[in-house]
């Protein structure tokens, strides 16, 4: 099933809003310095996430950013073409994923957590990709795992 | 008459053979990989494969941030001093830098911006720094022969360098810049008169980088900026994926961030 949705939209469990939270701080520290442009919050609204399921259409790994393009079904089963930047190349490579860690979901069903774009365009800023295997990435605070 | 030739040939071949290797050995030795020294999202990556969570974190030693207390490193001050009929023109760049700078733009950021370099490779007559960046990959060559800075070089973003030591500091001079590039963050524009000194030296196993920017055409002094520290790296360096921008048109603020 392909959709798209807002992620308060979800159940509102502690642990989800928690969740949201802390892509909140996530969010905002990398807005803190990323190479070389402008901070996200010039374009997403920072404060609204969604999530995304759809088909993985394309992996444009380029600076400044990395870009993801995905094919959805919005309300009423409409298609939306949407478009997702995440952090640079280098520092994915810094992380160890290359661009084949995502291309090999390419016409695959995958989810995107992001920030939308403040213009109401179906663009977002990528902080999570869960994959058709089950694995998942996400950009979190620079912290020790719990 | 045959041996007493052979026995010269292969004596000055030892002669020749020691001379080269006093001239690499005199100085410290700053060939090697270094770290990425820009400054990077302080993310760290979750990664989840049925349950299990592991977290690759990211090496940012090389940020900007307080490296005065490292040994030869000079005083310097967060800010350059420009002239007071510049002042207006820099706050104004600053104010709206996710539009004006270049950098945003895939432009290249240039010497000294880029900063320390990724890879040095320390010949007898010259040195070679190698870059990763968005804008491209440059290098430069930097001769260590004692010659001058060359005649009439064309103005560009990482000018003509020419390289001495100081001791154990490897100090290189850089002039013949064009003025389309930013020497730093928040509007440091500059003039094709700018002029500056780069340090480089080992501490420990780290290397430190430190410039001085002068541009008496619009700077009351010369500028001395916070050292870089850089660890040695192990990743090899690749090929920078091409830059397109494509952002401008969205941007509703002139929010930005620190960067190079």
């Amino acid at each position: 099933m392909l959709y798209s949705r807002p992620i308060g939209a979800r159940s509102t469990s502690l642990k989800q809003t928690v969740s949201a939270v802390g892509l909140v701080v996530f969010a905002w520290l990398a807005a803190a310095s990323l190479q070389a442009h402008h901070s996200p919050s010039a374009i997403f609204d920072m404060t609204k996430h969604v999530a995304v399921t759809g088909t993985l259409t394309r992996v444009n790994w380029i600076n400044p950013h990395i870009v993801l393009e995905m094919e959805a079904r919005g309300e009423g089963g409409k298609v939306q073409q949407w478009t997702f930047q995440s952090n640079p190349p280098s520092w994915y490579k810094s992380v160890g994923l290359a661009r084949a860690d995502f291309a090999k979901a390419i016409g695959q069903t995958i989810t995107v957590e992001a920030v939308k774009a403040r213009d109401g365009s179906l663009y977002g800023y990528m902080d999570k990709i869960k994959l058709p295997d089950g694995t998942s990435y996400e950009l979190v605070n620079n912290a020790e795992p719990k | 008459m045959r041996n007493i030739f052979l026995g010269v040939v292969v004596a000055c071949a030892f002669v020749m053979q020691g001379v080269v290797l006093a001239q690499q050995t005199r100085h410290p030795d700053l060939s090697g990989v270094w770290s990425y020294a820009i400054d990077r999202a302080p993310a760290a990556l979750k990664k989840e494969v049925n349950g299990q969570v592991t977290i690759q974190k990211i090496d940012q030693s090389a940020r900007h941030g307080n490296a005065s207390a490292v040994p030869g490193v000079r005083p310097s001050t967060p800010k350059p001093s420009y002239k007071p009929e510049f002042l207006a023109k820099v706050k104004d760049l600053a104010d709206h830098e996710s539009r004006t700078d270049p950098v945003f733009y895939c432009g290249k950021p240039g010497v000294p911006r880029i900063g320390p370099p990724r890879k040095v490779v320390q010949l007898p007559k010259e040195t070679i720094f190698f870059y990763e960046d968005i804008s491209g990959d440059p290098y430069r060559v930097i001769p260590t022969d004692g010659g001058a800075h060359r005649a009439n070089p064309n103005p560009s973003a990482y000018g003509d360098s020419i390289g001495k030591w100081d001791g154990d500091v490897f100090v290189v001079d850089v002039a013949g810049f064009g003025d389309d590039t930013w020497f730093g963050e928040d509007g440091y524009f500059h003039t094709d008169a700018m002029h500056v000194v780069e340090r480089l030296w080992k501490d420990g196993e780290n290397l430190v980088w430190q410039a001085t920017v002068e541009d008496p055409k619009v700077l009351t002094a010369p500028w001395v900026m916070p050292a870089r520290v850089t660890r040695p790296a192990t990743e090899s360096l690749e090929e920078s994926p091409k830059c397109v921008e494509t952002d401008a048109p969205r941007l509703l603020n002139d929010d930005h961030h620190l960067q190079r």
